[in-house]
């Protein structure tokens, strides 16, 4: 498998990236280097957004206060964030990325929700300024010829191919599978990105249910669950509604081979509140603590969870890590690039080849995350923990398959 | 066959929780003539405190009802007083923004103090279900259906037998001649309002067992006891039922045969057409006319 | 008062001919800070035509911004290959066009509606057509919508957008005085301050409130065309937005319910307030918004032409004595 080459490529790379983290004493004498952008912190998207803007902080405050700031062509810098809250709503964040633009920001972090992310990215790309995100997926950000935008994570559409992957190299091998995802841009696409690859792998899907973007009770969807059992069932949708959909399964007596969540089970409040009946669940993992990547900033993706705990106590999520990765990504692309230039980072992001604690950050020629290396893991919960199962070269544990019913866990 | 009673049965249990949280909505309507869109936080506010107290006390989640309950019939009073009471005689747009402009304040400090993230509430019996008739009931939904139909049934005798529910329907069918006969107006408005709040509270719990919540969701249920509220018919814990019930069955039939993305279509469709048919709810309307 | 006719138009024009020497002088956020007080005021103003004048106050205009975006987008991207400028025709045409449909097929039963009664109906409205928009694939609202760029090379699209947005306000504004001053402008402000008499003196109340919704909701979906164009793709959450149905309400209660100029005042000053003001809060705006209209609400009911007209009358009355 192509992937696993890759892999393995990315565990030579760690053997020749051992790039230790260097004090400085003229942390006073730093220049500031403004990262400008906006995050969701009210209204809908205001959940992920805080994990966003939590990871912007805690990496620019370590490379600032432990590392006393960052080295770039000989010169010293200290990050200077500023950011404000978007509301998640478009024309407040574009009125608000002008303000910036204007201030003589140069550099640019994205919001989380690709209707905000695209017209904030089609003004800074029209300022020939880069933006680097985690937060918008859609597949229009990446089609329009932008070149100054850059995501942490492949376009929605390409999402899934490790999931499908995974999927094909279980004993028994599963032959059927019916996927669930709500309708709003991020769950639809995803929904899309899993028909595809799920297909392509040789699974039968049985049925395609749609729910609104806001789900209060999904009774009527498992009741057809149970009458046309697929498999495997996968749930693509944000982490309250998995959350929603567990427990009525749970409650219902819905019993599924696996249970795949795109996301929810890497939350450890979503592995609480489901208690022992989280045990066996699947879900995405961009990133995980556990992950075996080398940083050249904070060592390991071990050590910046601890930083991170440090600063907040708010329990630690994978966008945490892709929003630091932002700012490490910045870092390291001015320092390949030996300039704060937004020309030159931008060439040097494009060119990108880092390993940080989040993950090998490459982007297609389009900015978005490379397919293999930004598409993310596999976890499944294992005795209350969250193992890695898939890719075999991060792999924590073997995958569980079939997983038992709910009232075998209780 | 079976099917159908099984999304009857979901549709009325569902029902139940959003005649709850939607009587309060009501009640604040058919007295004071106020569209209360801080509502949904009043529900929020009942959800987090229970999640709070039962969490330090340990206790089931049900049982902090009684506490959640006074102290939001002591929230709602002096919110009513200090606030409210001096938009309610003007235009009743003034009112309404007025509930909107706190109800973001208050969610903007519920976002500071429980953080934006979902909370969900897991009471021991979270996960057993039983089954009748080869239909299938969750232990969870079941008991917060339950709770109410009991706090629906206090409520509807409340008003119906005791003496503070009795002014409170005297002022809502002729303010003036209530007042006439002695009743401080200003105060059973307030009274009203602490009652409508309590309720809230109280539906927040059940909704947290349930559901799980986040500040952004008050919206949700603001716009839920809305819906309710029109289809039942303003002011009657009996109109609250049967709006509530005829959300649950059409929202989760819809879901059924549909398309589980469209229960929110068919119900605004429903409101719309209802509000056209019959502008008072299906009830009739329980109060005085409304503006 | 004595005032020429055409003064209160030259003045409308002379206004916007001022502002828009904007961008020549403004820093670029300025000018987006510009093109949302035009945009909201000229959205204020069409909201006022029925919600000011005949007092039917909306509370789901949003839905008018919706179906004109994606209307519009959903043709002109299959008319991608027409030059700029055409394109925008057609898409406005359409936008409006499918608003008027809407509208006119709502209004007959919806306006049977009073007061808050016909608020809420309204919103419900909207959120049908949100609802609708967001999963009907066909309509392709939750995986959202491009719209091809307008502005001509040359020109950065903010100082574009600017002078869109500015004409298209400066039009609603001349329709809504024009409207103001007929006889069917007087019919609606009868319509609000005692509708049953109105009819029973024998003023088409139907007609003129039907008529009205409809230039309203025509109008509100050629600014919600401009607006999807300026932002380039928009999802339903975009366009269907509840604090934009809230707003337009405020716009007009913080300049002065059911006056010409009212609205948009409020939009300026609420706009400057939360996108200057209160910009750059990290999270601190929900709040200050929501003290604003609290404040607002006890304080300034009648809004600032509320203020002025009470400084006025006082002032008269201070004076009065003496003459």
């Amino acid at each position: 498998m192509r992937r696993r080459d890759v892999l393995r490529g990315v565990a030579a790379a760690t053997a020749v990236f051992p790039a230790p983290a260097v004090r400085s004493a003229y942390a006073q004498t730093a220049k500031p280097l403004v990262i400008g952008g906006s995050v969701p912190l009210t209204g809908a998207a205001a959940e992920t957004g805080l994990n966003v803007n939590n990871g912007y902080i805690t990496a620019a405050s370590y490379l600032n206060d432990v590392l006393g700031g960052v080295e770039i062509a000989g010169e010293k810098y200290r990050i200077e964030l500023k950011l404000f809250d978007d509301a998640s709503d478009p024309a407040r964040a574009t009125t608000l990325i002008q303000r910036q633009l204007d201030d003589g920001t140069n550099f640019f972090l994205g919001s989380f929700g690709s209707n905000i992310v695209l017209p904030t990215a089609a003004i800074t790309e029209r300022a020939k300024k880069p933006m680097v995100q985690t937060g918008g997926g859609a597949d229009a950000i990446f089609t329009r010829g932008f070149k100054y935008v850059f995501g942490m994570f492949p376009r929605a559409t390409r999402q899934f191919a490790p999931a499908a992957a995974l999927f094909k190299s279980l004993k028994p091998a599963p032959q059927t599978y019916s996927v669930i995802y709500t309708n709003d841009a991020f769950s639809k696409t995803a929904g899309e990105g899993v028909r595809l690859a799920c297909d392509a792998a040789g699974l039968k899907r049985i049925e395609t249910y749609e729910l609104p973007a806001k789900v209060t009770d999904v009774s009527s969807v498992l009741a057809s669950v149970r009458s046309k059992t697929p498999d495997i069932l996968v749930c693509v949708m944000h982490d309250q509604d998995s959350l929603l959909i567990a427990r009525q399964m749970v409650a219902t007596n819905t019993n599924v081979k696996l249970l795949f969540q795109g996301l929810g089970p890497q939350l450890a409040s979503f592995r609480e509140a489901l208690g022992k009946y989280s045990e066996g669940l699947c879900c995405s993992t961009y990133w995980d603590e556990a992950v075996p990547y080398k940083d050249k900033f904070f060592g390991d993706a071990k050590k910046f969870a601890q930083y991170y705990r440090t600063k907040f106590t708010r329990p630690i999520a994978y966008h945490v890590a892709g929003a630091a990765a932002c700012i490490e990504t910045y870092v390291m692309a001015m320092q390949a690039a030996k300039s704060i230039k937004p020309e030159a980072v931008r060439d040097a992001l494009a060119k990108a080849d880092f390993e940080t604690m989040y993950a090998r950050i490459k982007f297609t020629p389009d900015g978005d995350g490379d397919a293999l290396l930004l598409g993310g893991m596999i976890g499944q919960v294992q005795k209350g923990k969250l193992e890695t199962i898939f890719p075999g070269e991060a792999r924590t544990a073997e995958p569980v398959y079939p997983t038992p019913t709910w009232d075998k866990k209780a | 066959m079976s099917l159908v009673v099984q999304t009857l049965a979901d549709g009325l249990v569902l029902g139940g929780i959003y005649a709850l949280a939607a009587v309060g909505f009501s009640l604040i309507f058919g007295v004071l003539h106020v569209i209360n869109l801080s509502h949904g936080i009043l529900v929020l506010i009942g959800a987090y405190l229970a999640l709070v107290t039962s969490q330090a006390l340990g206790v089931d989640p049900l049982l902090t009802i009684p506490a959640v309950m006074a102290v939001l019939f002591g929230a709602g009073y002096a919110y009513q007083r200090l606030l409210i009471q001096r938009a309610v005689d003007r235009s009743p747009l003034g009112s309404m923004l007025l509930t909107f402009g706190v109800a973001l304040m208050l969610q903007n400090i519920m976002i500071w103090v429980f953080s934006p993230d979902m909370k969900s509430i897991t009471p021991s019996y979270a996960f057993a279900s039983f089954s009748v008739a080869g239909i299938t009931f969750d232990a969870v939904r079941v008991s917060a259906l339950a709770a109410s139909l009991v706090l629906l049934l206090c409520l509807a005798l409340l008003l119906k037998f005791s003496p503070l529910g009795r002014v409170i329907r005297a002022t809502a069918q002729q303010t003036l001649a209530a007042q006439l006969c002695g009743v401080n107006v200003k105060h059973v408005y307030a009274l009203t309002f602490a009652v409508s709040a309590a309720f809230a509270g109280a539906a927040g719990i059940v909704i947290g067992v349930i559901l799980p919540f986040s500040p952004a969701d008050e919206a949700l249920w603001t716009m839920n006891a809305f819906v309710v509220v029109v289809l039942g018919g303003v002011g009657s814990p009996a109109g609250a039922l049967l709006g509530g019930l005829l959300l649950g069955i059409v929202n989760t039939l819809t879901a059924q045969y549909v398309g589980p993305s469209f229960p929110n279509v068919t119900m605004f469709l429903l409101l719309v057409l209802l509000l056209l048919v019959r502008p008072n709810g299906l009830l009739g309307n329980a109060f005085s006319a409304s503006r | 008062m004595k005032r020429s006719p055409a003064l209160v138009p030259l003045l409308i024009v002379a206004a916007a001919l001022v502002l828009a020497l904007g961008p020549f002088v403004l820093p670029p956020f300025y000018v987006r800070v510009g093109q949302l007080m035009v945009y909201s005021a000229g959205l204020a103003v069409a909201w006022a035509i029925l919600g000011g004048f005949a007092g039917y106050a909306s509370f789901g205009h949003a839905a008018f911004i919706g179906v004109g975006a994606f209307a519009a987008g959903l043709v002109e991207n299959q008319f991608s290959a027409l030059a700029p400028g055409l394109l925008l025709a057609l898409g406005l045409a359409v936008g409006g066009g499918a608003c008027a449909v809407l509208s006119a097929a709502v209004a007959y039963p919806i306006l049977r509606l009073r007061g808050t009664f016909f608020s809420i109906a309204m919103l419900g409205v909207c959120h049908v057509c949100a609802e609708v928009n967001n999963n009907v694939d066909f309509f392709q609202g939750s995986m959202g919508i491009n719209f091809p760029p307008l502005a001509p090379a040359s020109m950065d699209p903010a100082d574009f957008f600017f002078w869109l947005y500015l004409a298209a306000g400066t039009i609603v504004m001349l329709i809504a005085w024009l409207i103001w001053r007929s006889r069917f402008g007087a019919g609606l402000l009868s319509i609000r301050e005692d509708e049953d008499t109105a009819r029973m003196l024998g003023v088409p109340t139907e007609r003129y409130k039907r008529l009205a919704f409809v230039i309203s909701a025509v109008l509100t979906g050629l600014l919600g065309v401009i607006y999807a164009h300026a932002l380039g793709y928009i999802t339903t959450d975009s366009v269907y937005r509840d604090d934009t149905n809230l707003n337009l309400i405020v716009f007009s209660l913080l300049g002065g319910m059911g006056t010409l100029f009212g609205p948009v005042i409020g939009a300026f000053l609420l706009v400057f307030i939360t996108q200057v003001i209160l910009g750059r809060l990290l999270d601190f705006h929900l709040f200050a918004t929501g003290l604003l209209l609290v404040l607002l609400v006890l304080g300034a009911p009648g809004g600032v032409l509320g203020v002025v007209r009470g400084w006025r009358v006082r002032r008269r009355a201070a004076t009065a004595p003496a003459e």
